[in-house]
C-alpha cells in the first residue's frame, strides 16, 4: 500500500514553484494578445474597423496554437535537424516538422535548446504553451501595419504560414540552441525573435499589401482612448510574465527581470512624454504619446531583462524612448518610411526599439546579473551564466554578435515575410479590400459593428412591429 | 403657437429648464447637437496628427406654447443662458401651424 506520506503527485524532476511561475507567466503573455492587444488595436483604430481589428486578434492567437500544436513547437524548440555539419548554420536553424501528439510529448520533462545548462524542471506542454504565446503575439504584432486593408481571409493563411517560415526559424536560430545561440548571441525575451521580427514584418508587409485609403490615413482617429489605456495597461503588467518567465525559473534573475523591466517601462514613458511637451511642435503631453514610450521601454529592455542592472534598465529605458521618438517624428518623414503605410507604426515601437535594446544588451549586459547560479549534481555548463556589455568587459565582442544576429533577423523576416505574402496575395487573388468595403469597414467584412444601436435595429426573421405584444 | 428653439451651453440647460417651468411650461425637447458660430474652433492631436474641431458642442432646446407666453418665456431662456461670453448660443420663434397631444387626440392650444 502506498503510504500518504510519500506520495508527491509528480515526478522527482518536477519543481512545483517554478512550474507554478512559468504557467501564470504564460497566462500573463496570453493575456497581452487576449485582450490586451485586441482593444489596444481596437481602440486606435477607427471605429469602423474595431471588430476586423479584434477578430484578426482573436483568430490569429487561434490559429498559431494550432500550429504550434502540429509543428510548430517542435521546428522552433524541439531536437534540431542537423542540415549540415555540426556547428555550421545548416546544422542549427530549424526543428524537426512533428507534432505534440505523444502522452510523453506533454507530462514528459521539457527537453529544449532553448536551455542547455540546468534541466528544465516542469514538463513539455508548460514550455510549449509559455513557447507558443510569445509566437503566437508576434503575428499580432505586426498585424498592427496591416489593419484596415488587409483582406480577413488573407490573414488566416498569413499568419499560419509566417509562423512557420519565418518565426520558427528565428526562434530555431536564437533560443532553440541554434547557429546564433550557439555563436553567442543572446535574445532574453524576443526583442529580436519577436519585436524585430515583427516590426520588419509589419512594414514590409504594409508596403505588399498598399496602404489604407486616403480618406483612412487622413482622418485616423481613435475609437476609444479609455481601451488602449485598458489595452496598454495589460502589456505593461503582462509583460512581467514576458521577461519574468524568460529565465525558466523562478529564481533571483527572474525577480530582477520583473523589477528592470518595470523601471525601464516607466523611464521611457517619461522620457517620451517629456521629448512631447518640450520638443514636439505642440509642446502637449499626450497620452497616446506616453503609450508609444511605454512600449518602446518596454520592448527596448526585453533583449536584456536579466542582463542588465538598475542603472541599466534605466539608460535602456531613457536611449530606446529618445531613438524611437527621434524616428517616429522625422525619420518617418524620409524614404522608404514615409512611402509604406504601416497603419499603427509598428517599425517604429517594435523594430527601432527592438533593435535598439538588442545592440544595447552588447553594451550595458552587467556580467554580474546571473541568470543562473546553481552548480548541483545536474548543472551542464561550465560556469555561472551571464552576459557582459563593453561598458564592463572593455571588449565588443557580445556587441558584435548582437549585430550580426541582428543582421539576420532584419534580412531573412523581410524576405521570409515577403514570400508569405507574395504566396498569400497569389492565393487570394489580392492582399487589400476593394476601395468600396474599405469605405464601409466591420458592416462589409463582418456584418457585425462595435457598438450596434439597438433602436435602430430590427429582427429580421420576427420583425419587431410584427410582434403579437405590439398588436 | 409658436415654437421656440434655442441653442444653448450645456452646462447651461438645468438653468434654463427651471426658469422656463418658472413661467409655466409644461414641456420641453432637448438634443445634444454640435454647431459653430463664433466661437473659434478647437484642435486634438492623436499620434502627432491634429485635427481642427469647428463644432462645438451644444444643446438644443425645444418647446411649443401660446402665443402670449412667447416673450416671457424667451426672456426665461436669456436670463437663466447668458454668460456673457462669446459662444451663448442663440434663440429663435417660428410659427406653429397645429398641435395634436397623441395621447389623448387633444388639438390646437388644448394639447399643450
Amino acid at each position: 500500500m502506498l503510504a500518504a506520506t510519500n506520495y508527491i503527485p509528480y515526478p522527482h524532476w518536477l519543481n512545483p514553484a517554478d512550474n507554478t511561475w512559468q504557467l501564470v507567466a504564460a497566462t500573463l503573455v496570453g493575456l497581452m494578445s487576449l485582450p490586451g492587444l485586441a482593444v489596444l488595436y481596437g481602440g486606435l483604430v477607427r471605429k469602423k474597423w474595431i471588430v476586423n481589428t479584434m477578430l484578426m486578434v482573436f483568430a490569429g492567437f487561434s490559429l498559431t496554437l494550432v500550429v504550434w500544436m502540429l509543428w510548430g513547437y517542435n521546428m522552433a524548440f524541439g531536437t534540431l535537424s542537423h542540415f549540415g555539419p555540426t556547428g555550421s548554420f545548416w546544422s542549427g536553424f530549424i526543428g524537426h516538422f512533428e507534432p505534440l501528439a505523444r502522452a510523453g510529448s506533454e507530462q514528459g520533462q521539457a527537453v529544449s535548446g532553448a536551455n542547455s545548462l540546468i534541466p528544465f524542471h516542469y514538463s513539455t506542454a508548460t514550455l510549449a504553451y509559455f513557447q507558443f504565446v510569445f509566437a503566437a503575439i508576434t503575428p499580432l504584432l505586426f498585424l498592427g501595419g496591416l489593419v484596415g486593408r488587409l483582406k480577413f481571409k488573407a490573414w488566416l493563411l498569413i499568419v499560419p504560414l509566417w509562423i512557420t517560415v519565418v518565426y520558427c526559424v528565428n526562434a530555431a536560430l536564437l533560443w532553440g540552441g541554434g547557429f546564433f545561440a550557439q555563436k553567442g548571441a543572446v535574445d532574453y525575451s524576443g526583442g529580436y525573435v519577436i519585436h524585430l521580427s515583427a516590426g520588419v514584418a509589419a512594414f514590409v508587409g504594409a508596403a505588399i499589401v498598399g496602404p489604407r485609403r486616403w480618406q483612412d490615413r487622413e482622418n485616423a482617429f481613435p475609437s476609444n482612448l479609455m481601451m488602449v489605456a485598458v489595452g496598454a495597461g495589460i502589456l505593461w503588467l503582462g509583460w512581467n510574465g514576458f521577461n519574468g518567465g524568460d529565465p525558466f525559473y523562478a529564481g533571483a534573475d527572474a525577480a530582477a527581470a520583473v523589477l528592470n523591466t518595470n523601471v525601464a517601462t516607466a523611464v521611457a514613458l517619461l522620457t517620451w512624454l517629456l521629448l512631447d511637451m518640450y520638443f514636439s511642435r505642440q509642446k502637449k503631453p499626450t497620452f497616446l504619446g506616453a503609450i508609444n514610450g511605454m512600449i518602446c521601454g518596454l520592448v527596448a529592455i526585453t533583449p536584456s531583462a536579466g542582463w542588465v542592472n538598475g542603472v541599466g534598465a534605466i539608460f535602456v529605458g531613457l536611449i530606446a524612448s529618445t531613438i524611437v521618438w527621434i524616428a517616429w517624428n522625422y525619420v518617418s518623414r524620409l524614404r522608404p518610411f514615409s512611402k509604406v503605410d504601416d497603419a499603427l507604426g509598428v517599425i517604429y515601437t517594435h523594430g527601432f526599439a527592438g533593435l535598439t535594446g538588442g545592440l544595447l544588451v552588447g553594451i550595458l549586459a552587467d556580467p554580474g546579473m546571473t541568470e543562473y547560479g546553481v552548480k548541483g549534481a545536474n548543472y551542464k555548463g561550465s560556469g555561472n551564466f551571464s552576459v557582459g556589455g563593453v561598458f564592463f568587459t572593455h571588449s565588443w565582442h557580445q556587441f558584435w554578435e548582437q549585430f550580426l544576429a541582428a543582421v539576420w533577423i532584419i534580412g531573412y523576416t523581410a524576405a521570409g515575410t515577403a514570400v508569405v505574402f507574395y504566396v498569400v496575395k497569389f492565393l487570394c487573388r489580392g492582399l487589400r479590400e476593394s476601395d468600396e468595403v474599405l469605405a464601409l469597414g466591420d458592416v462589409a467584412i463582418h456584418e457585425e459593428e462595435a457598438f450596434p444601436e439597438p433602436t435602430f435595429g430590427e429582427p429580421v426573421a420576427s420583425p419587431s412591429h410584427l410582434h403579437p405584444d405590439n398588436v | 403657437m409658436k415654437l421656440v428653439t434655442a441653442v444653448i451651453k450645456p452646462f447651461k440647460l438645468d438653468e434654463v429648464k427651471v426658469a422656463v417651468k418658472e413661467v409655466g411650461v409644461t414641456g420641453m425637447t432637448v438634443s445634444q447637437v454640435r454647431g459653430f458660430g463664433h466661437t473659434g474652433g478647437h484642435i486634438e492631436i492623436y499620434r502627432g496628427k491634429e485635427y481642427e474641431f469647428d463644432f462645438v458642442d451644444k444643446i438644443r432646446v425645444e418647446l411649443v406654447c401660446t402665443d402670449e407666453l412667447v416673450d416671457t418665456i424667451i426672456e426665461a431662456i436669456v436670463n437663466a443662458a447668458r454668460t456673457d461670453t462669446v459662444g451663448d448660443g442663440m434663440a429663435w420663434v417660428s410659427d406653429v401651424e397645429h398641435v395634436v397631444r397623441i395621447r389623448t387626440n387633444e388639438r390646437g392650444p388644448e394639447a399643450l
